[in-house]
C-alpha cells in the first residue's frame, strides 16, 4: 500500500522515516480545517492524495499551500493539560527523561 | 523541503522541546517505499487518525489509565466505519481540544470529504473501514508489535490501495 502521512510537525514526522510527507500549518486539533468548512476540508484532502500521486523520492515534503489565517482565532476552551505535563510540573527534573525517551517502568497515580 | 510551513505555529514549548529532542534520537533508517499501483480514479482509499476516536458504545480508549501512568498511552485501535457520522464519533485524545473533532469529524477523519471525492470519480473508492488510535505513545512497542499488524491485516483484507494518515 502507498502512504502518505499529512503532517503539522514535519520535521517529526520526516525523523521517523515516512515515506511521503504533506506538510501543513495547522492546529493539531484540526489538521484538514476547522469544523464544517467543507471546501477547504476537501481540497486540502485532494492536495494530499495528489501529493501521494505525484511524490516520487522516499521521504519527500511536499508542502501544501493552505495557510491559516493570522486573523482567524483558534477558538478554543480551555481544558485541562495532559496527564503528562502535569506529572512533569509536579516533578520538573523528570522532563530531561523525558526529553530522552527515558521512561519509568510504572508512574503510580498522585491523584 | 518544506519552507514556508511554519511546524511549531501552533504547539506549545514543551511539546516543541519534546518534538525536537525525539527527532533527534531517531536513527537513520532506510525509508520505505510502495509505489502507487494504479492511478488514484482506480485506487481504494483508507484514512488513519491519531486522534483516539471511537464509536459511541464501541470500547473507550483508557484515558484513566493514562491518568494513572502519564508515560502511558492506550496503545489499541479502533475501526471507524465510512458512514460514521459526527454525532456517531467520540474523541478520546487527552493532549488536543476535542471539540472540534467531536463537532465535525472531518477535521481529524475526512472521511465524508473522502466519499465526495469518490462520487466525483477522484479516487476509485473510499474504503468500508477507518481507523483511530491514540497518537500519544512514549512506550510504541505495543503499537508497532500489535496494532500496526492488525490495521494493515485489515487494509489487505479489504483490497485497500493507498493510506492518508492524519496525526493530529
Amino acid at each position: 500500500m502507498a502512504t502518505l502521512s499529512l503532517s503539522f510537525i514535519y520535521p517529526f514526522t520526516a525523523s521517523v522515516g515516512a515515506p511521503r510527507i504533506a506538510a501543513i500549518e495547522r492546529p493539531g486539533s484540526q489538521p484538514m480545517g476547522p469544523p464544517d468548512a467543507v471546501d477547504e476540508q476537501r481540497a486540502v484532502l485532494r492536495a494530499a492524495l495528489d501529493a501521494l500521486l505525484e511524490i516520487q523520492t522516499p521521504g519527500e515534503v511536499r508542502e501544501l499551500d493552505f495557510p491559516w489565517p493570522e486573523d482567524v482565532r483558534v477558538r478554543l476552551a480551555p481544558r485541562p493539560l495532559p496527564p503528562i505535563t502535569q506529572a512533569i510540573k509536579r516533578r520538573p527534573w523528570l522532563f530531561l527523561s523525558f526529553l530522552k525517551r527515558k521512561f519509568p517502568d510504572r508512574v503510580v497515580s498522585e491523584g | 523541503m518544506a519552507s514556508s510551513v511554519d511546524p511549531y505555529r501552533f504547539i506549545d514549548r514543551f511539546s516543541k522541546r519534546v518534538a525536537r529532542s525525539w527527532s533527534a534520537l531517531e536513527p537513520e533508517r532506510a525509508i520505505p517505499w510502495t509505489p502507487l499501483s494504479k492511478p488514484l480514479s482506480e485506487c481504494t482509499v483508507s484514512l488513519i487518525s491519531s486522534a483516539a476516536l471511537v464509536l459511541r458504545g464501541d470500547r473507550p480508549f483508557d484515558q484513566q489509565g493514562e491518568r494513572d501512568d502519564p508515560w502511558w498511552g492506550d496503545p489499541s485501535h479502533r475501526v471507524i466505519p465510512r458512514s460514521a457520522t459526527s454525532d456517531e464519533v467520540a474523541c478520546h485524545h487527552l493532549h488536543i481540544h476535542t471539540a472540534a473533532a467531536e463537532q465535525d469529524l472531518n477535521c481529524v477523519l475526512p472521511i465524508h470529504r473522502l466519499v465526495e471525492l469518490e462520487e466525483a470519480g477522484f479516487i476509485g473508492r473510499a474504503a468500508t473501514s477507518h481507523y483511530s488510535f491514540m497518537g500519544y505513545q512514549p512506550r510504541d512497542q505495543e503499537l508497532l508489535a500489535r496494532t500496526v499488524p492488525a490495521i494493515i491485516e485489515q487494509l489487505r483484507a479489504e483490497q485497500v490501495d493507498a493510506v492518508l494518515l492524519v496525526p493530529v
